[in-house]
Order: C-alpha cells, then structure tokens, then sequence
C-alpha cells in the first residue's frame, strides 16, 4: 500500500460510515403507493413544421399538379393515403352483425345515415369532403394517385378550401395553398367533421367549430393544453387512429382515454370502482353541443313543402327538424361494436323504428361499459312495396333540392344504389347513434353522484338492467 | 267481472276527479300549490303507503266533522301513534326530564330539563317559566307560538308538566301552564280546550311537501289544534278561508278515503329534517344561496353547517375563493346519503345495530329480531345520535349512531400519515376532515342592550357584514377543537363553534336568579316605541339621535350602571350581567381526503392552535365562562385580546396532548441552551487563554512517539456514531421547532430521525458487544484507587498546566486511553443519558404501536421534554468534546488519531506501546 494510499484511507473508511446511514435511508424511504404513469408520455412529440413556402414553385392548374410536386419528394405519401379509409371510404371485409354474409367493406361509400341518407348519386357535394379529387368520373378510380387531395388535410385553410365532387373550389390559389403546407390542425380536421351532415355540429354534437378556438371548459384538451387532433387521433404512414359508430361496426384502431390515462388514475377509491363499469366519457362529457346545437331529429316527410324557411326548424330542401343545444347524451352500454347495421336494402324494422346502427353491449357483457350518445332520429324516404330505405338524389340535376319531386328523386338514388323502386314511397322512422367523446371536462365539471345516484337521476337504471339504482341495490355481478 | 267493471269505472270516476280538481286548482291559482307544480302532468306515484281516510280526534272522518285532523287518530289506525308519541326526543324535547330549576347539567340556576322545553338558550332568549315563579315569561302556550317552527308536535304540546294531557288543565293566569303574557305585560288564561294541542305531527316530516310555513302561523296564531291540518296546506287536501280550514272533498273519493295521487306519504327525506334543523338543498342544478346567520336555521346558525351535495364552487353564495373549492358541502351528501342513513329510527331492523354488551359471547350474530311489519306499526321514534357538545339532549340516545369510524377505515391515511394509531388516538376525524366552514355562523349574542326592534344583537363569524345579507362576502371559520369525552372514556380532539353570550340577571322575589323577560328589558329600554330618552343621552356620542352599532354597547360602567337601575325601577333586585360560552360541534360538511387538513405544519408548528375570536367586545366587562353540561374537558382558555376582544385560545396540552413542533416546556429549553451555551462560553475562554500564552511563551514542542491508539473497529464505530448524533440533533431540532426550520419536510425528517436513532441504537449496542468481548470496556471503569488525585491532577492541568505548557499528566495508551474526568463523563453519558435517550426516544416512537408502555411512563408530555433536554446535554458534550481533543501535543493530533488511528503521543509513554516501526 502506497503512502498516499494510506494518506487516504480514512476517505473510505468515511464513505463507509456514509454508506451504512445512506444505504437504509435509500432502501426504506417512504414511498407513496402510486406509480402513476405521465398522461403526457402518450403524447406524440410536435416537430416544427420546415416551412414550404420556398419550396414549391408553381405554378399550379390543377389540383393534380399539386399532387404530383408533393410526389416529388414524399414519394410515398399518396400511396399511403390510398390505402386508408379517408381515401376508400370503405372498409376491409366485414362481418356485419344482424347479417349472414361477410360483406365486401361498408363506409361512406355505400352505408345509408338518418341526415343526407347517401353519397352515391350524391358526389358533387358528399366528395367535398373526400380526400380526393375528381369523383365525377364513375367508376372512381382508387389507384390514381394524382387524385389524392394533399392541400385538404396540409394546407392552411384560409388559403384552401374544397368544392364539387373533390375538387379544389373555384378562386382557389394552389400555389399560396402548396405553400402554405403544414402538419395538420384542427381547422383541415374541422373543414369536414365540424361541418358533417351540412353544416356546423350537425351530425356528431361534440364536435364543432367551436373546437377551434376552445375554452378550457369546452374540452380540457384542446381549450386547457392546446392540443391537435392528431395528438390522440395519432396518424402513421397517414393511417389516422380513430373509429365512428356510424360508418364502422368494431372499435379496431379506436382511440382510448387510457392509450395516455390510467383507468384507476382518480384519488377516490370509490370512482376508480366505477371504470369497469361506466366509461370514461359518461362522467367527463356531461353534455355536448356546448356552444352550438346539434341536430336531434329530422323529419324528411315535410321536405319540398312551401313553409317559412329557418336555418334550425325548417327548410325546403330538407324538411323540418330540431336542434338541441347543450344536449343530454342517451346513455346505452357499449362494447365498441355495434349489434346491428343498417345496410342497403335491409327490410324495416319490423315494429318501432329501424336503429340503423344500434351499438352492442348489455349489462351481461364484462366488456362493455355504460356510454353517451347522442340519437339522431328521423322520418327517411322508405319504399313501401319493398320496405327498404331508399336514398334520394338531391343535390345536382334531377336531384330533390332541384325538382322538389320526390318519385324522380328517389328513382334517381335507387338506381344509384343499386335498388329496385317501387314508386310507392312513405316515410319511416330511423334511429342512429353517434358516441359522444369529444368535449370532455375537467374534473371539476364532470358528473357527481348525485347525478346519477340521486331521484330522477340521468340514468334510467332499470331500462340499463338494473333493479334500482346500484347504489342501493348493487352493482352489476358480471365475470371480468 | 262485475267487480273488475265496477273498478274500472272507479278509476275512470277517479282519473275524471283528478282531472276535475287539477282544472280547479289551476284556475285558483296561487291558492293552491298543486298548481304551482302543476304545469306538469299529474305527478307519478313515488307512496306505496296506501290510501287511508283523514280522521279528527274523535276518529270521525273530517270531511263529516269539518274538525281539524288528528295524527293520533289517523296514523293510529294502523300504526301504533301512543308507541311513537311515547318513543320519540322530537315530540319530548326534554319534557320527561323536566325538573326544579337549577339542578341541570348547564349549571344555569334557572334551568330546567336538558331539551328545548326547559333549558334556555340566550340565542332565542326567552325563558321558560317554571311554576310558582314571580314573573311569568314563557307559559307553555307561548312557548309553542315561540319555537312551534322547531317543535315537532306532542310532548310537551299535548302534555302538561305533570303527566296529564294539557286539556286537562284548567285555564289559570297564576299557573306558567296556562297563562299568556302579553306585549303590555298583563297576563291572561289560557284555555286548552279552545286552542286545541300540538299532536306530533307525522306529516310534517312524512310528506313529500309539508307546509311548514302554514303549520307555523297557525301555531303561532295558537291554533294549536289546527296544526297538523295546516301541514297539509300544500297537498290540495285542505284550504284556508276566511271562516277557517276547508276540506276538499275533491281530494277523497267516495268512501272517503284520500285518493291515491294525494297520499305523499314516504321517508323522511333530507328536506324534511331541513324544516327544523337547518340549511340542506339538494336540488343541485340551482345555486344554494342563503342570508347569513338565520336563527331560523339553527343547525346552520350555530355552527355553519349546510348539507348539500353541491360543490361550494357552484353555489350562489359569496364566499371569498369560491372557484377553487371544486368540492362539495358535505361529502356524505354528495355520496347520496340521507339524514336517516345516520340518524335512524333505532329499532330499525334495517340499521339497528346490536349492542355487543347484550349478546352472549358465543353468539357472532343474533337473528332474532324485529321483521318489518313489526317495525312499521311500532317504529321507534328515538334517532340515532352522535355524542356531540348539544350533549345534554336525549342523553339515553348518545353514541346510538355509528360514527366515522364505524364505516370508516382509517387504513387509507397509511400511505402518507406517520403514526396513524396515535393521531387517530387523538383526533377525531372531523377534527381534519372539517377543516373549514363556509357558511357563516353566530360568534356573539348580546342580550345586556337591545335593537330597536327588541331583540338581542347577534353577531357572525365568518362573514365581513352580517347586515348585508346575500351579497356579504363570506369567508368562512376554521372551527377551533376542543377536547370531546367520549361515553367510553376516551378523549378526543375534535371542532367546536364557540358562542358567546350576555345576558341581564336578577334576583326573583323567592330569591332565585332569572334572566331578566324580554318585556322587562324592553321596559327599561324603550319609552314607548323609541330608547328612554336619558339612555339614548348617555349612549348617543354623535348625538345623530339613533344608536350605531359601536353606540349600543355597555362598555363604561356609566352605561352599565346607568341600565342597571332602570332594571331595579321595575322591581328587579340585584340587576347584574353574566356571560357564557356555549359549544356547538361539528360534526357534518365532512370533505374527503384531499381537501381535508393534510399538511403537518397545521399542527406541528409554534403557532398551530389558533385562537378563535369570542366576542369583539365585551359588554359591562364581564368574562364569559363556558357553560357546564358539554362534553369537553379542558382544553383551552377565555383571553382578553387587543381593543377589549375576547379569545379562546386552544390549549391542548392542558389535556396531556403533547403535540411535536407546537408544544415544548420552556424551561427545559432555557436550561439546555445555557448548558450550551455556558460550556461553549467556557471552551472559548479556554482556547482564547491557551492562544494567548501560546502567543506569549511559544510552548516547546514535547517529544512524541507515534502509537496505534484507535483501531479500524474504533473510528468506524466512533464516526459513524458522531454522524448519526449530530443528525439526530439536527432533525430534533427540526422536529422540536418546525417554525424556525420550515423548509424541511415535517415528515420526512421524522423518518430521518428515527431511522437514524435505529443505526444509533444498533452501533452502541455492537460497540457495547465490542468493549465486553474485548476487554475494552475497562477502560471506561473509573478505578477507584486514587481516582480522586488523579481526577484532581487532570483539573488542574487544564486549569492551570495547560497554560505553562506542562506535559499531559496521565499516559494514554492503547490500553488506557482515557483519563479519570474522561471517564467519569463518559461513566454518566454511556450509563444515564444515552440509555435515557434511547429509552424515551423509543417510548416516543412507541406511542404508536405500544401507546399504554409511553402512557405509564407519563405519556408524551414528560418523556418528550427530557427527551429534550438529554439532547441538549449531548449537545453540550459535544461542544466540549470537540475542543478538548484540541488539547493534545498539537491541536489536531487527537482529531488525526482517530482518523488514522496512529496518535502522537508524548513520550514518558507507556514502554509496550506498538509504535509505527513495530
């Protein structure tokens, strides 16, 4: 041992003396029990955006052109998108619950709603809002990847705006708009799920213009942390996550509370108690259609006649119908798929109304929980003599909007459709459920028990399947 | 089938009435408050009480006699009325109990029974009279006008004092029981008869909406009889008309009967029990808005109590922070539970619990008992109750109820509350979980003046101006916890509104003392309808001829004196102000966890235990005492504040709490920073006198040898035990005064400090090991041939030889290392205080897994000031320690040694030493 060692033993025979108080301190400290992970884990990160306003050089003619100088340098980028439901507008192949045979794809493609009914005859304004361009060819042409509308989804939306059958609107300056390109925001999500069913939160309830400059208390998400869609919606290889009742029949490549929440995350024993059974968004998405209202019923039936027009009760081309404000979700218990869909040229329910996509789940089911949603109900064009739902044409030449005659019309859609018309038509009553899971609240805002669990309380506790409400009569005894 | 035709008619004759009568009560109008609520269609069926016939005291059905409705008779039908009537402290209300005046629990000489009927409360004033009294006050009769909004019906509204029904009695001004007095001071008879008397009234709290407001005045008018019937104002069964109460045959059908839709019979729900007790609202889409301090709402009034599952943030009050307490008023509202899942009828079979104390020991469970049927005719009235400071009341009933931790598990504290068992041991749940109150509550009554309008003046806590009503900003109070007996003994701390109250009392001819009768006081006060001109001189200093709030105040013993003969003018001997505290617990608003106190420092701390504010004056300068009969020991005292406010302050140690960080004794403190600070003067004076003659007469440097003094086992044992004292010390002193070292973690440092005292206690007792096996442990032996001169010759080295540079007079060696002072103070340190130390430091930590071991040693209070005190004495050593090892060949020679192990040591040494060559 050298000099110097010894000069600093004592060095470690202090580090000794350290160690034996350090070592216990470090091995029993106190720890609180939580391991709660960081809801912020689950977030993508966000890159700058390399600005492209020196990048594309125009000029541009068409909407094509614009497409093919993306090409030039995301080489795959169009390819990707073809491959995705924003493009297809129809699924893979699918069982459809109620029905036999596996079918060739559902989607917007060929799937009947309870607001405009169809796309096909309907392209120069259903296509507005397909990721593509040009749908006024027929067949459409789902390999041609010019086609794919990339300013739609990258471009400012003060600069770019679509207009028939996909196409850019007239007046539209490409090359601002090529310039302009971006990751997308909620205003390019917006264009089309804000506006869906004709016009601002019809169809959906939770989602509206409002989101895109939101409080706090309209969606903690967007209004308390700013975030973008694509921030739970996460997209690869142009993929979005995200799965709609109203067009799909399973919750494949669904977006969940707890992809970044944990479901016991509550300091209150008593609500992490109620995961298994309530979902998240029954308690934090009290109501919906916060700021503007909602469409809750449509009753096609007075559609043509010569009333006084109002923007939210009736117009001539569609009829009169009901808007809610601050709408009270219908709480239904929900497993993610749907028990039953509508297709083209189902028969009619045979009593009460036909629900067109009536979610699947029951208290029996360990998986589902107890859901919101909003129902749309309406009065649809029917063909009496063979008791389908029949689609009309409405907008473009010989469509309903046009002619106000309903035989031409709905002949023009059957067709369409691949229907046979009788000429008989009447009107039948239609239900369609949309889950309700944007504009959630904070804490603060979200349901309490007396919500629920007090007298006349927002859950009709028996028509869920209970004996009484749970909190006296016990929760459901199911095998999770 | 005849029969099912006949029933069908009946029910289209029934839906044809029903429809006929709602068209009625629309077009009527406010008349009606089926109307009210009758935009909507005919309400759905919530009763499965079924129909029964409205009958008067004589069993006759009203709608024959036109009588008024009797409980007793109608409910008795099937239920056993005389049972409940007999089985309840809401239709009692102290009557069973009612006794000579003086010879309660509330040690007040003119009490009489420990329920509303008979024990005073200087918030409503007035006072019962008991008979052969002077001067009448409250007969019985005014006092069922008075409080007929709180009094739930027989009892003592059907019952004279004696036994016999009130209707027995003979109308008689000279008797307290059936007299009136009135404004002017004349008393008059009071016929029974003619009145009618209060039976308990079922539907006041049976009915879906009972009119408390009609029951009310129709008591207050003295209409007793009429009572009952006015309850049903708002169901539509019964009118008021000019000529009196109508019943409407619309609301029967044709056997008499009520029909189905007018049987509203159900459980008492919170509302109901709001009627009387206080603030409760549940209807949560509205915001809760309320006036502040409403007597009418004594439960609120006294203690700022509200029951509503609404969050605080959604309320419509006022309250200062209002938008961070995202909570609601009370948790166990907001988790759905009713007053009766408490407070339930206590042979209820669905509640009741069974006293362990009647069940065999071999019996878990005992099936026997009653099945609903039984209960339902025959369901106990009594309610379950807490043990609260409104102790005197239904004293039978105390501890009836299932408390907090009879639900609760205090298990869920254990992930971040040290000690639970202990704190649990001292503080009541409510104590934490109450944290604050946010609705304001009275503070001071003061009945020695009087308003204008002949009342007291009543002051609140918690709100910046009473007067003001909604729109005052509220701010709420902390509740100031006393010390609460328990019926089994134990002690808890737990929160308690204190109010404080004045009040004039004389001297009755018989030479009793009395509260002087609001008639009196308002004759000494007022001539006529405006203040006696020669009070409102001596009170009005602005001479703006009315009396401010500050005016309307005894506060010279001028204003008192100059009242106190204007009281002897009517004839009241010995006129004289006294002045109590009375206790209201609290006991609801609960909050869960994270809004419930949490952080250590609200207790641990100098200035924890805040006083709460009495009174902000204190007329004729008297000090209140607090009023006897509450169960809550000593725990605190009334002080004098600045500007002649009146405090209690909270002083938990008076009932042995010793509370770490808030509590000390501070001559313990005093004591050992002399001890400290003396031997740090003493070692300075030293070193400075060593420096000096240093300085002076450089010292020669004495011959050395170096000698293997310490080995490996010594010095890791040594400084491992010098870290661990010194943090000790550190921590103690963390944890003796939080307030001057704030920013470390209460509860962590106590962590630290007891793993610390564990590597302490485990080292000493390896070294001990150590010293024994070794042999070493002579060496700490004082040998007691010659010590003394030895002893002597040490002290005098360092009193004097030091100083002339003298060589050291004793050898240390390996084997005697210390000398006689060494080892008669490491005698003391190793044999009395580090075993003292050790001993109540554990004894301390003990509390919570063995509290009766610290309990028999004087609990918390003795152990943890000589705890204390032993560290302060460590400390001290150490300081002197420290510096004597300067006092070797060279300053730092002692501190290397035991680094090293090797010592310089002066060289008349010990022959056999092992020296570094060797």
């Amino acid at each position: 041992m050298s000099e110097m060692m010894k000069r600093y033993l004592w060095v470690f025979g202090l580090l000794g003396v350290v160690l034996v108080i350090a070592i216990p301190a470090v091995i029993f400290w106190p720890r609180s029990a939580s391991t709660a992970t960081d809801p912020w884990d689950g977030l993508p990160a966000h890159v700058e955006h390399t600005s492209h306003a020196n990048i594309v050089e125009g000029p541009f003619a068409t909407g094509q052109e614009v497409t093919q100088a993306c090409l030039e340098c995301h080489e795959d980028a169009a390819d990707e998108v073809t491959h995705t439901v924003h493009w297809t507008w129809q699924s893979d192949p699918v069982e459809i619950p109620g029905h036999d045979n596996v079918v060739e794809g559902i989607g917007k493609i060929n799937l009947i709603n309870n607001f405009c009914i169809a796309t096909p005859s309907n392209e120069r304004t259903c296509m507005t809002c397909h990721t593509g361009y040009g749908w006024e060819e027929k067949p459409y042409d789902f390999e041609k990847t010019d086609n794919v509308d990339c300013l739609a989804c990258h471009a400012d939306t003060a600069l770019y705006a679509k207009g028939e059958y996909g196409n850019p609107a007239e007046g539209v300056d490409l090359l601002a708009a090529a310039q302009s390109v971006r990751n997308p925001g909620r205003d390019n999500c917006g264009k089309c799920h804000f506006d869906g069913g004709g016009g601002n939160n019809v169809k959906h309830g939770d989602l509206d213009e409002s989101l895109l400059f939101p409080s706090e208390n309209l969606d903690v998400h967007m209004g308390r942390y700013d975030f973008l869609c694509t921030d739970c919606h996460q997209t690869e290889d142009h993929n979005i996550s995200g799965r709609m009742l109203s067009v799909s029949v399973d919750d494949e490549n669904q977006v969940a509370c707890t992809d970044c929440h944990e479901a016991d995350l509550h300091d209150d024993e008593r609500i992490n108690a109620h995961t298994a059974t309530v979902a998240c968004q029954t308690c934090h998405i009290p109501s919906i259609a916060l700021k503007n209202p909602t469409k809750v019923t449509w009753d096609w039936s007075t559609a043509g006649q010569d009333k006084p027009e109002d923007h939210y009760t009736f117009l001539k081309i569609k009829g009169d119908f009901l808007y809610e404000k601050d709408y009270q979700p219908e709480y239904l218990w929900y497993d993610g798929g749907v028990s039953y869909r509508y297709l083209t040229g189902d028969q009619l329910a045979a009593d009460g109304p036909t629900l067109l996509n009536p979610p699947s789940g029951s208290i029996d089911e360990a998986g589902a929980r107890i859901f919101p949603f909003k129902v749309h109900r309406a009065e649809q064009p029917y063909d009496v003599v063979n008791n389908y739902l029949l689609p009309p044409t409405t907008s473009g030449e010989g469509g309903f909007w046009t002619t106000f005659d309903w035989p031409s019309a709905l002949e023009l859609g059957a067709e369409a459709n691949g229907l046979e018309f009788s000429g008989e038509y009447g009107f039948a009553e239609t239900w369609m459920y949309w889950p309700t899971t944007h504009m959630v609240q904070p804490k603060e805002n979200a349901l309490q028990c007396e919500d629920c669990h007090a007298d006349n309380g927002l859950m009709d506790w028996e028509a869920l399947g209970y004996p009484g409400d749970p909190i006296e009569w016990g929760g459901r005894n199911v095998q999770q | 089938m005849r029969a099912m035709q006949r029933h069908f008619s009946f029910r289209l004759f029934s839906i044809a009435l029903v429809l006929l009568l709602a068209v009625v009560a629309m077009t009527l109008g406010g008349a009606n408050a089926a109307a009210q609520s009758g935009e909507e269609p005919a309400a759905p069926l919530t009763s499965l009480h079924p129909v029964f016939a409205l009958r008067d005291a004589t069993g006759a059905n009203v709608l024959e006699s036109g009588q008024p409705v009797s409980t007793m008779q109608t409910c008795g039908a099937c239920h056993d009325t005389e049972f409940i009537a007999g089985h309840s402290f809401h239709a009692d209300l102290g009557l069973a109990d009612f006794t000579a005046p003086g010879t309660t629990s509330s040690g007040r000489a003119w009490d009489t029974s420990n329920g509303l009927f008979g024990k005073w409360d200087p918030l409503t004033y007035r006072y019962l009279t008991p008979d052969g009294d002077e001067r009448l006050d409250l007969s019985t009769a005014e006092w069922l006008m008075l409080l007929g909004p709180r009094v739930a019906g027989g009892g003592p509204a059907t019952t004279a004092r004696a036994g016999e029904p009130l209707t027995a009695l003979a109308p008689d001004a000279a008797n307290p029981e059936t007299s009136l007095l009135h404004a002017d001071g004349a008393v008059t008879a009071w016929d029974w008869n003619e009145s009618g008397v209060a039976e308990m009234d079922c539907f006041l709290c049976h009915l879906d909406q009972p009119d408390h407001a009609a029951r009310t005045a129709a008591l207050a008018a003295g209409d007793f009889g009429w009572a009952s019937t006015a309850t049903l104002a708002a169901t539509g069964i019964v009118t008021k008309t000019a000529d009196g109460w109508q019943w409407n045959a619309a609301a029967f059908d044709a056997g008499g009967e009520l029909l189905p839709q007018n049987v509203r019979v159900q459980d008492p729900t919170n509302a109901n029990c709001a009627q009387c007790h206080g603030i409760v609202h549940t209807e949560t889409d509205t915001p809760l808005t309320f006036a502040g301090c409403d007597l009418d709402n004594p439960q609120t009034a006294t203690t700022g109590q509200v029951i509503s599952p609404q969050k605080i943030s959604e309320s419509g009050a006022n309250i200062a922070g209002k938008s961070d307490l995202a909570r609601a008023w009370d948790v166990h509202a907001e988790r759905q539970l009713a007053c009766t899942d408490c407070h339930y009828a206590v042979n209820n079979p669905a509640h009741a619990q069974e006293a362990d104390d009647t069940r065999p020991s071999h019996l878990l469970y005992d099936p026997r008992r009653l099945d609903i049927a039984e209960y339902l005719e025959r369901p106990d009235h009594n309610f379950a109750r807490g043990q609260s400071a409104q102790y005197t009341v239904a004293p039978e009933l105390k501890d009836t109820m299932r408390r907090c931790e009879s639900c609760h598990s205090t298990e869920s504290h254990a992930d971040w509350l040290p000690y639970v068992d202990r704190h649990m041991s001292v503080l009541s749940c409510e104590s934490c979980h109450i944290p604050r109150l946010y609705a304001p509550a009275v503070e001071q009554v003061d009945w020695t003046v009087l308003e204008p309008d002949g009342s007291g003046v009543v002051t609140c806590r918690g709100v910046d101006d009473p007067q003001s009503g909604v729109d005052a900003l509220i701010e709420g109070y902390t509740p100031v916890l006393l010390m609460r007996e328990n019926i089994d003994g134990e002690q808890r701390l737990a929160p308690y509104n204190l109010i404080s109250s004045w009040y004039w009392v004389y001297d009755d001819a018989d030479g009793n003392a009395r509260p002087v009768r609001q008639v009196d006081l308002e004759a000494a006060w007022f001539d006529g309808e405006s203040y006696a001109p020669e009070l409102l001189a001596l009170f009005d200093a602005d001479d703006d001829g009315e009396l401010s709030a500050t005016e309307l105040r005894l506060d010279s013993d001028a204003k008192t004196a100059a009242v106190a003969e204007r009281l002897a003018g009517l004839g009241l001997a010995n006129p004289r102000i006294e002045a109590e505290v009375q206790s209201y617990s609290v006991n609801h608003n609960v909050a869960r966890g994270e809004w419930a106190t949490r952080d250590c420092q609200s207790c641990h701390h100098d200035e924890a235990a805040t006083p709460l504010q009495l009174a902000g004056y204190m007329p004729g300068g008297v000090v209140p005492a607090m009023v006897g009969g509450a169960n809550i020991a000593a725990s605190g005292t009334i002080q004098p504040g600045a500007d002649g406010t009146l405090f209690f302050q909270p002083e938990p140690e008076q009932a042995g709490v010793y509370i770490f960080g808030r509590d000390r004794v501070s001559w313990v403190d005093w004591l050992g920073l002399a001890t400290f600070l003396g031997v740090l003067a003493l070692v300075t004076v030293h070193a400075g006198l060593r420096l000096y003659v240093a300085w002076r007469r450089p010292r020669h440097e004495p011959e050395t040898q170096r000698v293997y003094m310490y080995d490996a086992y010594e010095r890791f044992w040594h400084w491992l035990q010098t870290i661990a004292i010194i943090l000790l010390l550190f921590t103690g002193l963390v944890i003796h005064r939080p307030d001057m070292l704030g920013m470390f973690n209460f509860r962590n440092i106590v962590w630290v400090h007891n793993m610390l005292a564990l590597i302490l206690l485990l080292n000493a007792a390896l070294a001990l090991f150590y010293h024994l096996t070794s042999g070493a442990i002579q060496q700490f032996i004082p040998r007691p041939y010659g010590f003394f001169d030895r002893a002597i010759l040490q002290t005098k080295f360092y009193l004097y030889s030091i100083f002339k540079g003298e060589p050291h007079p004793m050898e240390k060696t390996r084997s005697q290392k210390l000398n006689p002072l060494q080892q008669v103070t490491y005698f003391g340190l190793l044999n009395v205080l580090l075993p003292l130390q050790i001993v109540t430091g554990a004894l301390m930590w003990g509390v919570q897994q063995w509290p009766q071991v610290a309990a028999m040693a004087g609990g918390l209070p003795v152990l943890a000031p000589l705890h204390t005190l032993v560290a302060w004495l460590f400390a001290s050593f150490i300081v002197a320690h420290v510096y004597l090892t300067t006092t070797g060949p060279t300053v730092l020679t002692d501190i290397k040694a035991m680094v090293t192990g090797w010592e310089d040591v002066e060289v008349h040494a010990y022959p056999g030493a092992q020296t570094e060559q060797a």
